[in-house]
């Protein structure tokens, strides 16, 4: 894993992703899903982009059913994006260009 | 600066790395760029029982994978999760292509090959967008393990529909098929062996309304076509395969689309412009398969070969 995209387990998601000062943005993720393997540099270059102002975590589905049955997660990838401690704007999901995503960003920290 | 080759193929699905096999094999410099990994519809498809050389059903992740490093190993650069951000297909006067990739690098060929395919159509009702990734689902491989014991629905009653309802067995409890006509369009032995399964049940001549619930999808609305009557059924999850569209965005303008949005190329692949090829289900056709793919790949590669000898005889 890279300095600016980090691994996390349900466990922390209140710490890292409730608590956050920043905006964070939460991406589910499974094995055998290309549409996840396609997402992964694109996720990288964006979080590197936007390091200081935004925080990106990673979230393995099949460990983590619990919080993803909680957040209505059905599919992956799906990007959730949170701001002061609660979910805010569009989730995105299945194919997703680095360009929505990073427009998608841009919106979560203006 | 840009990088220059001698062949660029946008979409790493059958078509284009097809074509990337033999235009590497010709050692025409072969640059492959795709906005995901390499292997288009086939890398989510569970199992391939109709490549002909696997007397045993592939797993369409394993085809797609054998597929890029069969092309790489002749030396074909693959460049995935690579976004095309401008694009210049040049005209009759100046036959460079010209690619900016996120904004931030350019690569440049005097022929390219536009095999971008198809890629599931959504149904266009009401919440469809909503509950994307929510409960509803184009790709079973991606999300099937998600259903675990639940009861789902699948739309759709094509070979897609049909076969990925049996790959979602697996995992539901039950699935539903919605499908508009009283009979399967799939081939008969997948039709039969659902028509078989305990688990899987089939609402003929039924379709899709809209989708509602709170913040996951709970209820599909649907139309009953025989009775005129609508009924909503509570579900846990819809897989939808109604067929697919064709991404035809890079050469609109540029080439004659059919009535369906689909590129009408020359038997040679070719199109009205130079060094400019187009091909797998990109093209009007008949027939979209990944062998057909893979042929149209093959011709494209080798007719933009013979486009690039004739043109610039001084290259090897
Ligand atoms: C669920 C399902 C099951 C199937 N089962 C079978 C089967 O059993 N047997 C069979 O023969 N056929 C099957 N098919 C059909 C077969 O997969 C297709 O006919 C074949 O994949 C078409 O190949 P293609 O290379 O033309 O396009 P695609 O496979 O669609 O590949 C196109 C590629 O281009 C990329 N792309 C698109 N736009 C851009 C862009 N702007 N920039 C960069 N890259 C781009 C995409 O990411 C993709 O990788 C199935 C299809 C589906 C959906």
């Amino acid at each position: 894993m890279s300095d600016h995209v980090h691994v996390i387990d349900q466990d922390r998601f209140e710490a890292e992703v409730l608590r956050s000062h920043e905006p964070v943005l939460l991406d589910f993720f499974s094995t055998e899903c290309p549409p996840c393997e396609a997402l992964a540099p694109k996720y990288e270059a964006v979080a590197g982009q936007f390091a200081g102002r935004a925080r990106f975590f990673k979230i393995f589905r099949q460990g983590n059913r619990e919080l993803a049955a909680k957040l209505g997660v059905t599919g992956s990838p799906t990007v959730l994006l949170f701001k002061d401690g609660r979910e805010v704007g569009g989730r995105l999901s299945g194919d997703i260009k680095r360009s929505e995503l990073r427009q998608a960003v841009e919106a979560l920290v203006a | 600066m840009s990088e220059r080759f001698d062949l660029i193929v946008v979409g790493a699905g059958p078509a284009g790395l097809a074509a990337a096999i033999y235009g590497a094999r010709a050692r025409l410099k072969t640059l492959v760029l795709d906005e995901g990994v390499p292997g288009g519809q086939v890398k989510t498809t569970h199992k391939v029982s109709n490549y002909p050389g696997f007397p045993e059903d592939i797993k369409g992740s394993e085809l797609a994978a054998a597929f890029a490093r069969q092309a790489e190993r002749f030396g074909a650069t693959i460049a995935r999760s690579v976004e095309i951000t401008a694009a210049d297909l040049g005209g009759l006067a100046a036959p460079e292509k010209r690619f900016v990739l996120d904004d931030e690098r350019e690569v440049v060929a005097p022929a390219a090959i536009i095999a971008t395919g198809a890629r599931p159509r959504p149904l266009g009702v009401e919440g469809e967008a909503r509950f994307r990734g929510a409960g509803i689902s184009y790709c079973a491989t991606c999300d099937g393990a998600y259903f675990e014991g639940k009861d789902i629905h699948v739309v759709g009653g094509g070979n897609s529909a049909v076969e990925e309802s049996l790959f979602l067995t697996q995992f539901a409890r039950s699935v539903t098929i919605v499908h508009q006509f009283a009979e399967f369009q799939a081939e008969a032995s997948i039709a039969e062996e659902a028509l078989r399964h305990p688990k899987i049940r089939v609402l003929w001549r039924h379709e899709p309304r809209g989708f509602h619930g709170e913040t996951s999808l709970a209820v599909m609305r649907v139309e009953d076509l025989a009775a005129h009557a609508v009924h909503d059924l509570p579900t846990d999850g819809v897989f939808v395969f109604v067929g697919m569209a064709p991404q035809a965005d890079l050469v609109k303008g540029l080439v004659p689309l059919n009535a369906w949005g689909y590129v009408e190329t020359g038997e040679d692949m070719s199109t009205p412009v130079p060094g400019l090829y187009v091909a797998g289900d990109l093209r009007a056709k008949r027939f979209r398969q990944i062998t057909t793919a893979v042929a149209d790949g093959t011709i494209a590669a080798l007719a933009a070969q013979k486009y690039l000898r004739d043109r610039y005889p001084s290259r090897p």
